[in-house]
């Protein structure tokens, strides 16, 4: 039963290190800490217009998008 | 001066009176004015609540025409078409001083059409920008960039810097899961140390040591893919390297673990293995981040334009890529622009700029008739000329094919790192091995010999060897940068440190490479705006000498705005302000303005000319620069010898080495001779150190052990060279010899530590006495007296 206890722990800790830990590495991957100044700096230029310009933004990508790969 | 206010645009502050008022704004000039307006019409004002006050810089400059960007060749080599058929590109922006200058800039690219993704990094200034082509030109996004008060240049990303980014965060991802592993491995390890004096039921060590072992696989096999990797490569090459050693240590460590775990009996050592991979991956990684580094300000000085040509064809002007350019061609080549091609003048005047060339740090006067070489500047001249050779066949490619050659062939000297590991690696898995056989022989259990055997391995350890270098490199390196010296790579810290002999160039290294002012004689009183705006008015090397002087010496009291003013080529400068005329220029430009000059000396002169009346005369030189004596007494007494080599004549090679006082002067030497000479101190074994600036030195600095070139110094000269000189200073020359001797001595200090450790530590473990607390201890001590080491040094240096 002690034993169970300590699996069990273990197992939960290093589960919940783990996804940390992929959440990290995944943030790496999309390039999130390449820059460690605007990295920093992100906090004071966050808010309402940089949102609505990152979802332009995107929209702007898809409709382009779209537009290439009209049928001619 | 309590009256000054600052610019509602670049902050930088002015009297009031010069200001232009524009409702409750001011502003220092029309460029922030025009800036300023363009921000509010695009409700992008806001900007500057983020500035905070930062100055910026005020958006005067005026920009060559940005249709070139749209270019077939310029697109080939710069813009890549990524997979949706939308066009990427890499530009540095200039002029960015805060982060809300990075803003602004993401900001008002985002606005225009067409453009998808602009992504500025603030540490190194980088852009990169999506957009599609069928709605936006890269002109057009040029042209905002230049509209909004910064400028970009493209770069190609493709080459240093993209390889260096990946195997960067390659590295961040592989040292991230080692240390979240080794970080649970070792509280792991505390239950499991304290179970070994305590007691501990083996149901309870099993499932610890399975814990762990989960922990330690990743780390081995992902973590430590780049030791099995360099093995792999080192067996190939047939040498024993640090990576075979790690290689082998942590998977022999972690194979017996896992027959520990399943026989249940013994000890395990998941955590050497994870605690080996994680210390040396961090060593390998400060290698790899130190490299960086110096690629970004490369691409900063190394500033790339569209390699195109403008020819007259068919009484046209047309542009045309340079490698398709025909003998017989006509090229025309404005004041400021680099010749690309060799040929004759057909039309048209002016100086040209040869100091990459020869040297010369004097302009030359060419006229129709003559010849121009590739890779000069025009300085002022607008001229037509006809091509004689090809672009394969230039000087200027000539010069690039020898220089390819020459860095295949540069001597490698091998590292002490190299030569110590290999034997050290030997040593330890022959002595792993005997022990093992020994033990074995003398009866044991094959377990309890196996058992012994990895232990020497694992004491062995190779943490504190593998990071001796790196943290010393790392700290050299770091004290550089911060004096503007920057080593391209680590290694070269210490072949440096090896030198025996210091080659130097003479116009830009030894000498300021500028003409300045060395004597003033003032004829007449005169008003000193005039003169002050006049050489502001010209680009040509000397007025900006006699420009400098007068800042220098705080002889400037404000301008004027002429009402009329030409240039004229290879002569001077004429303009008329309210009834004044006002000439300056040199002798000849006197004598056909029909002024009286009895003044003649073989150095540049400066006349000015007030009214038809001389009024001044500014002799100008090129000047030794600061510590040039002291630098060569220095390296005498470490036994560093200066030898001179200059493409100048032997008169003023000889007076600039007697100021300074080198005995070993060379003087007329082309690019090739220049050459030769290191390839014959090279046949005298001696490591050479070359500093120079120009494209006539690139032969000679590939060629070099050690090849320093000046900030200042031309693109493809600090392409090639080892180090870079930021502020082309010779006490940033002698700070750099400084910087490698110290930490050659450390490399070799954190190596003599190591040693010691181990000749402590190995006779034990062979002997079995090693118990698994005792070996992660000295592990990782041994791995923080030399961290500890190589920081002590940073800490004395800041405090001299």
């Amino acid at each position: 039963m002690d034993n169970m206890i300590v699996v069990m722990m273990l197992g939960g800790s290093l589960f919940l290190g783990a996804i940390a830990l992929f959440a990290f590495l995944w943030a790496v991957k999309n390039g999130q800490f390449d820059d460690e100044e605007k990295f920093l700096n992100a906090v004071k230029f966050d808010n309402e217009d940089d949102l609505n310009d990152a979802v332009n933004q995107d929209k702007k990508r898809e409709e382009l998008k779209k537009k290439a790969y009209k049928p001619e | 001066m309590s009256n000054n206010i600052p610019c509602s645009h670049c902050h930088l502050e002015f009297s009031k009176d010069v200001m232009i008022k524009d409702g409750n704004h001011y502003f220092c000039c029309n460029g922030c004015q025009g800036v300023f307006h363009l921000l509010s019409d695009e409700g992008l004002d806001s900007f500057y609540d983020k500035t905070g006050g930062t100055t910026l810089t005020p958006p005067t400059a005026q920009y060559e025409d940005s249709s070139n960007f749209n270019a077939p060749a310029f697109y080939d080599k710069f813009v890549k078409t990524n997979s949706d058929s939308f066009n990427e590109v890499s530009l540095i922006i200039e002029g960015i001083h805060c982060s809300a200058c990075v803003w602004l800039n993401e900001k008002a690219l985002h606005k225009m059409e067409g453009v998808l993704e602009a992504n500025i990094n603030f540490t190194n200034n980088k852009a990169h920008i999506v957009w599609a082509d069928d709605v936006v030109k890269l002109s057009q996004i040029i042209d905002m960039i230049r509209a909004i008060g910064y400028n970009a240049y493209p770069y190609d990303a493709t080459l240093q810097e993209a390889h260096a980014n990946k195997v960067r965060k390659d590295y961040y991802l592989r040292m991230a899961v080692a240390i979240f592993a080794s970080m649970n491995i070792m509280w792991i390890a505390v239950a499991q140390y304290a179970g070994y004096f305590s007691g501990i039921t083996q149901e309870m060590k099993t499932i610890l040591n399975i814990a762990e072992g989960v922990l330690a696989t990743p780390v081995l096999f992902y973590s430590g893919w780049v030791f099995f990797r360099g093995a792999y490569y080192g067996m190939k090459n047939k040498v024993v390297n640090m990576d075979l050693l790690v290689a082998t240590g942590a998977s022999l460590t972690y194979v017996y673990s896992l027959y520990i775990t399943f026989r249940e009996h013994g000890e395990a050592y998941f955590d050497s293995v994870s605690m080996i991979i994680t210390f040396v991956l961090i060593g390998k990684f400060l290698e790899v981040i130190s490299k960086k580094n110096a690629a970004d300000t490369l691409d900063i000085i190394g500033k790339h334009l569209p390699s195109e040509v403008t020819i007259v064809k068919d009484e046209k002007i047309v542009t045309c890529k340079l490698e398709d350019v025909i003998i017989g061609d006509i090229v025309v080549v404005s004041s400021g622009e680099k010749v690309l091609l060799d040929g004759e003048i057909t039309k048209g005047e002016g100086s040209f700029d040869e100091s990459n060339l020869t040297g010369e740090s004097e302009p030359i006067y060419k006229k129709s008739g003559d010849t121009v070489i590739s890779g000069t500047t025009s300085i002022d001249a607008d001229i037509h000329f006809k091509t004689s050779k090809d672009f394969e066949h230039s000087t200027l490619s000539n010069l690039v094919t020898l220089l390819e050659s020459a860095i295949n062939k540069k001597p490698k000297i091998e590292q002490l790192a190299n030569k110590l590991s290999e034997h050290f690696s030997t040593a330890i898995l022959v002595l792993s091995f005997l022990t093992f056989a020994f033990w074995w022989f003398w009866p044991h259990s094959f377990e309890e010999s196996l058992m012994v055997g990895i232990s020497v391995i694992v004491i062995a350890c190779p943490c504190a060897l593998g990071l001796a270098t790196p943290v010393a490199t790392l700290v050299g390196l770091s004290l550089g940068v911060k004096r503007g010296i920057l080593f391209k790579e680590a290694a070269q810290l210490e072949t440096m440190a090896k030198a025996d002999v210091l080659v130097v160039d003479k116009t830009g290294t030894l000498t300021v490479g500028k003409p300045e002012v060395i004597n003033e004689e003032i004829l007449q009183e005169f008003d000193y705006r005039l003169l002050y705006s006049l050489v502001k008015s010209s680009n040509h090397p000397i007025s900006h000498g006699v420009m400098k002087y007068l800042q220098e010496e705080d002889k400037v009291d404000g301008e004027v705005i002429f009402d009329e003013f030409t240039q004229v080529s290879a002569r001077g400068v004429v303009a008329r302000y309210q009834e004044h005329i006002v000439i300056g220029g040199n002798y000849k430009h006197m004598i056909e303005s029909s002024i009286d000059v009895d003044y003649i000396s073989d150095k540049s002169v400066f006349y000015l000319a007030l009214d038809g009346q001389l009024v001044a005369i500014y002799e100008l030189s090129d000047k030794v620069k600061e510590n040039a004596q002291s630098l060569v007494e220095t390296l005498k007494k470490r036994n560093i010898e200066t030898i001179m080599l200059t493409g100048d004549n032997e008169k003023s090679a000889h007076s600039v080495a007697q100021e300074i006082g080198i005995d070993n002067v060379n003087y007329e030497l082309s690019p090739e001779d220049k050459l030769a000479y290191i390839e014959t101190l090279h046949k005298e074994n001696r490591v050479v150190v070359m500093v120079g600036d120009g494209v006539n030195d690139v032969l000679a600095l590939a060629k070099a052990d050690i090849g320093i070139v000046m900030g200042s110094g031309s693109d493809i000269a600090v392409d090639i060279s080892d180090v870079v000189l930021l502020d082309s200073s010779l006490s940033s020359l002698l700070n750099s010899f400084k910087i490698s001797q110290t930490t050659f001595r450390l490399i070799k200090q954190n190596f003599m530590i190591s040693l010691v450790y181990n000749a402590v530590t190995i006779p034990l473990a062979m002997a079995g006495l090693v118990i698994p607390l005792v070996a992660a201890l000295s592990m990782s001590f041994s791995s923080l007296l030399v961290v500890g080491n190589s920081m002590r040094i940073r800490y004395k240096w800041k405090r001299n």
